[in-house]
């Protein structure tokens, strides 16, 4: 079985749905190898820790395996895995906030931060890169979080992420205009 | 259409010659191309594959509706 897990890796394309993930481990194999770096990802950066979110990951995609035969094909299976992902770290993080007090700066502090969006953001050093971007996702919202992360995929469409988010396609772009300054802001601070 | 504009913005960097060697200064357009730069280079661990499929391994096989145990049916 683990063979069969890891042997997916040569079908990286996403597949139309399938009835036969039912049935073949291998088709979940594909599944896994397509969007389980996706998942990660926004697991990790959402999480803003590698163990929980390699935790995260596993139970993601363990709870898309036994609820295979809910997956209907309204959305993608991208979509459909995103959103197993984000109500299990909210889930997470709901709980952590019941236990710690967790502040991140109010949206509203950010909003006027002298931060142009319209600017490129420059790093000398991408070694780092991933730690800095932790540090500035780690002061925005989790909502504003949450858009940033998953306007980024590019396989998501405006309205996926609306979906995913519970709100309006315009009230994303929106939104995605003061994270995007937010991040900008927390970003530069960063360096 | 969205998808459109992404291709054409990746087209750019690519005429501009943005791809760059990893640890050399770089610009990024915006949070979200750092973002996609990022998720690029982070790998999922090796041990999340394995422990997944310990765990499918581990599951109790899917219960046989009441009609095939009735029939003595497989499946």
């Amino acid at each position: 079985m683990m063979e069969s897990l890891l042997d997916g890796s040569e079908i990286k394309q996403e597949r139309p749905v399938s009835a036969a993930l039912a049935e073949a481990p291998a088709e979940f194999a594909e599944l896994y190898e397509a969007h389980s770096r996706a998942i990660y990802y926004l697991t990790l950066r959402f999480l803003s820790d590698p163990q929980k979110a390699e935790d995260a990951t596993h139970d993601v995609f363990l709870k898309a395996f036994r609820k295979k035969d809910e997956f209907h094909g309204r959305s993608s299976w991208r979509t459909w895995l995103y959103r197993i992902a984000i109500n299990h770290c909210i889930n997470l993080r709901q709980s952590w906030h019941s236990r710690n007090i967790v502040s991140n700066v109010d949206a509203a502090v950010w909003d006027r931060a002298p931060a142009a969006t319209d600017s490129p953001l420059r790093v000398l050093e991408t070694k780092e890169l991933g730690e800095r971007i932790q540090k500035a996702l780690d002061t925005l919202s989790g909502e504003y979080r949450l858009i940033l992360l998953l306007v980024a995929d590019e396989e998501l469409s405006y309205d996926e992420v609306a979906a995913l988010t519970h709100q309006t396609a315009d009230a994303v772009r929106g939104k995605l205009h003061r994270a995007r300054k937010a991040f900008a802001a927390a970003f530069q601070k960063s360096a | 259409m969205k998808h459109e504009a992404r291709h054409k913005e990746q087209e750019q960097q690519q005429a501009s010659g943005v791809q760059s060697q990893p640890n050399s200064p770089r610009e990024f357009a915006s949070a979200e191309e750092m973002l996609r730069f990022d998720a690029k280079q982070t790998e999922v661990p090796s041990g999340v594959a394995r422990r997944l499929d310990d765990s499918i391994q581990a599951l109790p096989p899917p219960a046989r509706s009441w009609w095939r145990r009735l029939l003595g049916g497989s499946g």
